[in-house]
C-alpha cells in the first residue's frame, strides 16, 4: 500500500505532475534543438534546483531526461540532423522516410515506439531494481570497486572510439574527483599548495564545461549551417503498423535495457547496436536500410528509451550510474542529502517508487507531446544557432556560479569546457570523465575498506576475490575488456565485421 | 556497429567520438603529448602525497590513477604518432578557428566582468556583442533578440529558481522588492 502511494505521489500532487509536464515539454525541445542536449541541460538544471526540495527537483529532471531521449528524433527525421546523441541511428532511415513525404509517419511510429520502449525500460526497472538492490546487500566493497572501474571501462569499449583514450578519460575523472582533502585522513591531494585547489573541484564545474561550454564552442562550427526541412503529413500511426513492428520493438527495447543498466553506457550507445541488431534480423524489410525502413526508425528508437529506465537500475540499486545523466542525478540526490545505493532501497523506498512513478508520467506526457504540438514545434527548432550558442553559453556560466556563488567555479567551468573541447575533437569520451569523478570517491573508500580488512595483503585480498563469484565473475568482466583491445582480438573483430552486410 | 559518418569528426557523443580511425588531426599529437607530459606530473604529484607507505594511504588511488593516465597517455602518443596526418585539415580551419579563440576571450571577459559589473549588464553585453558577431543581423534584431531573451533568462532564474546573481551595479533587489510589493498590495 505504501509502495503504491509512493508511486502515485507524482499524481496526487498537482505541482509535481506540473513540473513534470513542464520538464517533458521541455526535454522534447532540448533534445530536438541541435545544439542542446539533455546532459547539458540536466547538469546546468542541477545548479538551478539545489535550493528546491528534492522531489520537484526530481520531477523536474526525469521530465527532461524522457523527453529529452526522444525529441532528438524528430529533427532527425526532419532536418537529418540528430537533435541528441540518441536519435543519431534514427536519421539514417528516418530522414529518407520524410524525403518521400512521410515525415508524418515517420514521426508518429517514432513516438509510439518510444513510448513503448519507455514503458518497458520503465517495467523492468520496477520489477528488477528491489531485487538487485537485495542482492547489493551482500556486495563487498571490493565489488564496487570492480563494478567502478567496470562501468569507466564499458563507454569506451562499446563505443566507436578508442578503448584507450576511454581509460585514460576515466582515469582523468577519478584524478579530478581526487582534488583537495582527503576525507579520511584529511591529507592534501593535488592541492599544488593552493588554498582553493583544498575544498577540490566541483564536479558542477566539470560537467557543464564538458557538457554545455565544450558543445557550444563545438558548434561554433557549424553555425552557417541550414538544413531543410520536409512537409509532415498525417502523425498517428495505424494500429496494423504498430502491431507489425511489435515483436522488433520487444527485442531492441531489451538491448536498450541491458545497455541502459550496464554502468555508464547510455541511449546513444544503445540505439546503435539496436539499430545494428535490426538489420540483422529483418529479412525483407519493405525498404532496405538506409532507405527509408521502418525497421530502421523502430530499433533505435525503441532502445534509447528503454535504457532511460534501465540507466536507474544501477544508479538506485549501487549508488553507480547507467549513463552520463544519470550520473548527474546522483550528484542532484548527494546535493538534496540522499545517498543512493542498495541502502536508499532499505531507508528510503518511497523515493525509489516516486522516481518510477515519474517515469511513467513523463512517458505519457511524451506520447501526449509528440502526437501533437508540431506546428509550434518547426518554429522553435529553428531557433538560429547565432542566438542559441551565447544563451548556452551565458547558461553554463550561470550554472556554474549558481551552486557556490563562486567565480572560481565559473573559470573551472571554462577551464574544462576548452578542455573538452580539444578532447572532442580528438576523439576522447567525455562520458568516463564525468563517471570518474562521480565514482573517485567510491572507488577510493571502497579500496581502501577493502584493503584494510585484508590487513593490507594483496594475497589475502585476490584470495577473498577468487573466493566469491561475484567478484571474480567482474574481475573477468574488467579483465577481458582489457583482453578485447589486444591485436589478436581485434584482429579477430576486423575479420567478423567483414563479414557481416553492410 | 554501423559508424555513422560523424559531421566535421568532431565528436557528437559518446557512441561515435570525434577524429579519424586511421589519421590523426593537426594538433592531436602536440595534445596527446601534452596528456602525456600533464599525466607524468600528476604522478609524480601523486607519489608526494604518501609515497608507498601503505596500500590504503590516500596516495594509492592518486598514483594508481595517474599512472593509469600515463600508460594509456603513452600508448595514444606511440598510436598517434605513427598515423598519417589527415588531408585538408588545418589548425585555423578545422580546429581552432579565429571564432573559437574570440568566444573563449569573451568568456573570460564574462568572467572577469561579472563581480564588478553585475549580471545584467554583464549579460546584455555578452549576449548583445555574441549574437551581432554570428548572426551578422541588423542591430535592432540583434538588440531584441538579445535583450528579450535575457529578460525571459532573468525572470526565470529569479522567480522561478530563485537564483542570486551579482548585482553589481543594478538594484536588483530593488527592483523585485518594488513588483513584490505590487502584485501582494504592499503585504
Amino acid at each position: 500500500m505504501e509502495t503504491l502511494l509512493a508511486f502515485l505521489t507524482v499524481f496526487s500532487h498537482p505541482q509535481l505532475l506540473l513540473l513534470v509536464g513542464l520538464g517533458t515539454f521541455a526535454g522534447v525541445y532540448v533534445g530536438a534543438i541541435p545544439g542542446l542536449s539533455v546532459t547539458m541541460a540536466v547538469s546546468i538544471l542541477i545548479s538551478f534546483t539545489f535550493s528546491w526540495d528534492v522531489y520537484p527537483a526530481i520531477s523536474l529532471m526525469i521530465g527532461i531526461y524522457m523527453g529529452g531521449v526522444y525529441g532528438g528524433s524528430r529533427t532527425a527525421i526532419l532536418l537529418n540532423i540528430p537533435g541528441a546523441p540518441s536519435a543519431i541511428a534514427t536519421a539514417m532511415d528516418g530522414y529518407p522516410m520524410a524525403k518521400r513525404g512521410e515525415a508524418g509517419t515517420a514521426i508518429g511510429v517514432t513516438t509510439v515506439m518510444s513510448f513503448i520502449g519507455g514503458f518497458i525500460g520503465i517495467g523492468v526497472l520496477a520489477l528488477a531494481a528491489p531485487f538487485v538492490s537485495d542482492f547489493a546487500l551482500k556486495f563487498q566493497p571490493r565489488d564496487y570497486m570492480l563494478l567502478a572501474v567496470l562501468g569507466i571501462l564499458l563507454v569506451g569499449s562499446l563505443s566507436t572510439g578508442s578503448l584507450v583514450k576511454g581509460i585514460f578519460a576515466g582515469a582523468l575523472g577519478i584524478a579530478i574527483g581526487a582534488v583537495g582533502r582527503d576525507a579520511l585522513t584529511f591529507t592534501e591531494r593535488f592541492t599544488f599548495d593552493l588554498q582553493i585547489m583544498e575544498g577540490g573541484i566541483s564536479f558542477i564545474a566539470v560537467m557543464i564545461g564538458m557538457f554545455g561550454v565544450s558543445e557550444a564552442l563545438m558548434q561554433l562550427h557549424h553555425v552557417d549551417k541550414t538544413a531543410v526541412r520536409q512537409k509532415i503529413s498525417r502523425i498517428i500511426p495505424s494500429m496494423s503498423t504498430v502491431r507489425k513492428h511489435l515483436p522488433l520493438s520487444m527485442q531492441t527495447s531489451t538491448i536498450g535495457v541491458i545497455i541502459g543498466a550496464l554502468p555508464g553506457t547510455g541511449g546513444d550507445i544503445a540505439a546503435l547496436m539496436a539499430y545494428d541488431h535490426a538489420k540483422r534480423v529483418t529479412k525483407n524489410p519493405d525498404r532496405p536500410f538506409g532507405e527509408g525502413a521502418m525497421e530502421g526508425l523502430v530499433a533505435p528508437e525503441t532502445a534509447n528509451n528503454s535504457a532511460v529506465g534501465g540507466a536507474f537500475i544501477p544508479m538506485m540499486t549501487l549508488g553507480i550510474p547507467g549513463d552520463a545523466v544519470t550520473a548527474i542525478m546522483i550528484g542532484a540526490l548527494f546535493i538534496h542529502g540522499l545517498n543512493p545505493g542498495p541502502m536508499l532501497m532499505v531507508d528510503n523506498p518511497d523515493m525509489f517508487w516516486f522516481i518510477v512513478g515519474a517515469l511513467v508520467t513523463a512517458n505519457c506526457f511524451m506520447l501526449f507531446f509528440g502526437l501533437t504540438g508540431i506546428k509550434l514545434f518547426t518554429k522553435i527548432v529553428e531557433m538560429p544557432r547565432s542566438v542559441l550558442i551565447p544563451m548556452i553559453m551565458l547558461l553554463s556560466i550561470v550554472g556554474a556560479y549558481a551552486v557556490n556563488n563562486s567565480i572560481s567555479d565559473v573559470y573551472w567551468m571554462l577551464g574544462f569546457g576548452v578542455f573538452g573541447y580539444f578532447m572532442r575533437h580528438y576523439g576522447y569520451p567525455l562520458g568516463p570523465v564525468i563517471l570518474g569523478v562521480i565514482l573517485s570517491r567510491l572507488l577510493d573508500d571502497n579500496w581502501r575498506r577493502a584493503i584494510i580488512s585484508e590487513r593490507e595483503d594483496m594475497g589475502r585480498f585476490f584470495e577473498g576475490l577468487f573466493s566469491s563469484p561475484l567478484s571474480t565473475v567482474l574481475l573477468i568482466a574488467v579483465v577481458l575488456i582489457f583482453v578485447s583491445q589486444t591485436p589478436l582480438w581485434t584482429r579477430a573483430k576486423s575479420i567478423l565485421l567483414r563479414r557481416s552486410p553492410r | 556497429m554501423t559508424i555513422p559518418e560523424p559531421e566535421h569528426h568532431d565528436g557528437t557523443s559518446d557512441a561515435t567520438p570525434g577524429g579519424y580511425d586511421h589519421n590523426r588531426r593537426p594538433g592531436e599529437l602536440g595534445f596527446a603529448f601534452f596528456m602525456l607530459v600533464a599525466s607524468l606530473g600528476l604522478l609524480w604529484n601523486a607519489y608526494g602525497i604518501s609515497g608507498f607507505e601503505a596500500l590504503s594511504s590516500p596516495g594509492a588511488i592518486p598514483m594508481a590513477t595517474t599512472l593509469v593516465m600515463s600508460v594509456s597517455a603513452l600508448i595514444v602518443v606511440a598510436r598517434t604518432a605513427r598515423q598519417p596526418l589527415v588531408a585538408g585539415e588545418t589548425i585555423a580551419k578545422d580546429i581552432l578557428p579565429v571564432v573559437v579563440i574570440i568566444f573563449v576571450c569573451f568568456l573570460l571577459a564574462y568572467a572577469f566582468l561579472l563581480k564588478p559589473l553585475g549580471f545584467l549588464p554583464t549579460s546584455a553585453l555578452f549576449l548583445i556583442v555574441a549574437i551581432k558577431m554570428l548572426s551578422k543581423r541588423s542591430w535592432s534584431f540583434t538588440l531584441t533578440v538579445a535583450l528579450g531573451s535575457l529578460l525571459v533568462i532573468w525572470l526565470i532564474f529569479r522567480i522561478v529558481f530563485t537564483v542570486l546573481m551579482p548585482a553589481g551595479i543594478v538594484p536588483e533587489a530593488e527592483f523585485i522588492q518594488f513588483f513584490r510589493n505590487m502584485f501582494n498590495g504592499g503585504n
